[in-house]
């Protein structure tokens, strides 16, 4: 069973666009979902959940379309936004008391339980808590209310890489049971090799690809070499960058000849994210 | 709709705001005073603080993401300004009473709080309701614009209908006069007020929604 389904969204702005933003996450299992800052992540996941109009295209959550199903939906979606604050003067306890009130599958235990497996001191006020902890506690509260879908908008930027070891643990251990999926989106690039399943990578508003995250990378092939072997493929690369030992580049693993002498490597995600980049200001 | 007035109530509105009423309707007990300015407090203090306060806290994403409908999150808003609105004019009316009573042979200059006048009052508010509401949705955050063209409303109602409690000898008569006594009169006039008051609140939330459905949250 497919937990998110997106098919086709579009949206234009006068100076962005989404085209066309297609792709599937199957139940059980975490998504990363990449891009530059301004590719359209933020855009495409509040188009997924209603708070902005889409031109067209169509979102299924667990099955339902969330344009017939929206109430019906939020109960089972939880969300993190990493950079966003609600009444930060309130304390963790207050807040949670009246959060509560609106979930009709409230689990007091639950919440108690991951509290205290998350040190949260609910007597503290919201802006008391640390960047990571706040993470946390959104986690808390969308587990609690028995979310199977958690959607998550840069939950690790701006935390510490210990911090941020720990939240990505939480995930895995999340999805271990198989009812949850956790889409999340991030342009910390090495959070997701360590725990996403799928990646879906989006730059300019278009979708460049959502596969299984070790065939993702393995499309790809990083290739370096003199400056005389840059002209045998300087068509077929994505991009390529020229320093003083030769060039480095990105082409597609279905475009390089692997018998050629250019020494090849697979990139991470990283390096795919920066040459896709590049690739749009070679154009510009 | 209920949790989102008790969310407003628990968290979005300062408790300062249940307590002014109370202050600003012992203004009512000023002998002979301008009596329209005590509900207008309303107006100045609370919406634009209480709106402030809205706006620096996020609510509108907060409410947002709780598993809600868009209508509902203005009706709740709605309520709860009616909530406030009948909070102060209620409180008002009782500090009128004690007002009428403490001093029996005062001459009024401005309207004296009979229940003629309080229907002016709600009348004053629903034309207050009706544009604040209406304009605050078509973005959901920006309160200025509307706070001023309904308080300017609001006090122009105000002021044209004082002036002309002054000018007109039948408006005269009919509220701080010979009307008075004449209790069946008093009664209709606070009654009509209240179903203008309704019917322009229920006006701004249809207005509202429309408005607000086409908002896109950022």
């Amino acid at each position: 069973m497919l937990a998110l389904d997106i098919r086709n969204l579009n949206k234009k702005y006068p100076n962005f666009q989404l085209k066309d933003v297609s792709f599937q996450l199957e139940k059980g299992y975490i998504m990363g979902f990449i891009g530059a800052n301004g590719a359209g992540k933020t855009t495409t996941i509040k188009s997924i959940l209603k708070m902005i109009h889409i031109d067209s295209g169509e979102v299924c959550i667990l099955g339902k379309n969330i344009a017939e199903h929206e109430i019906e939906l939020k109960q089972e979606i939880g969300y993190a936004f990493g950079d966003i604050d609600f009444y930060t003067r309130s304390k963790v306890k207050t807040l949670t008391n009246v959060i509560k009130k609106f979930y009709k599958n409230w689990d007091d235990g639950a919440y108690y339980n991951y509290l205290r497996r998350f040190k949260l001191d609910e007597n503290k006020k919201i802006a008391e808590l640390s960047t990571g902890m706040k993470v946390k506690y959104s986690l808390a509260l969308a587990l609690s209310h028995g979310a199977k879908l958690l959607v998550l908008d840069e939950p690790t930027s701006g935390l510490d890489p210990v911090a941020r070891d720990d939240l990505l643990d939480i995930f895995q251990e999340l999805i271990v049971d198989g009812e949850i999926s956790i889409l999340f989106s991030t342009h910390i690039t090495s959070d997701l090799e360590k725990c996403a399943d799928y990646i879906t990578f989006i730059e300019n508003g278009q979708i460049i690809a959502s596969s299984e995250k070790n065939e993702f990378m393995e499309s790809y092939r990083l290739l370096s070499g003199s400056e005389s072997q840059l002209h045998q493929v300087k068509d077929q690369l994505i991009s390529y960058k020229i320093n003083s030992f030769g060039f480095t580049g990105l082409i597609h693993t279905r475009d390089f000849d692997p018998s050629s002498d250019i020494r090849a490597t697979t990139p991470s995600l990283e390096e795919i994210m920066i040459y896709f980049a590049k690739k749009e200001d070679m154009y510009v | 709709m209920y949790n989102l007035v008790m969310k407003d109530l628990k968290l979005g509105v300062n408790p300062w705001f249940f307590a002014l009423p109370l202050l600003m309707g012992a203004l009512m007990l000023v002998p002979g005073w301008l009596y329209f300015l005590v509900p207008l407090y309303f107006c100045w203090i609370t919406i634009p603080n209480m709106f402030a306060g809205f706006r620096t806290q996020n609510d509108l994403m907060f409410t947002t993401m709780m598993p809600v409908t868009k209508k509902d999150i203005v009706k709740a808003r709605v309520t709860v300004i009616v909530i406030l609105e009948l909070l102060h004019l209620v409180l008002a009316m009782i500090y009128g009473m004690i007002t009428i009573r403490l001093y029996p042979n005062l001459t009024y200059y401005f309207f004296a709080p009979h229940m003629g006048f309080w229907g002016l009052c709600f009348v004053m508010l629903a034309i207050f309701n009706v544009i604040f509401i209406s304009m605050y949705y078509k973005t959901a955050y920006k309160y200025g614009g509307a706070a001023a063209a309904s308080i300017t409303a609001a006090m122009l109602f105000a002021g044209v209908a004082q002036w002309l409690g002054i000018q007109n000898s039948f408006i005269s008569d009919t509220f701080n006069g010979s009307g008075v006594d004449n209790t069946a009169l008093q009664i209709s006039i606070l009654i009509a007020g209240i179903v203008i008051f309704i019917a322009f609140t229920m006006i701004a939330y249809r207005i509202a929604v429309q408005r607000f459905l086409k908002v896109e949250i950022l």
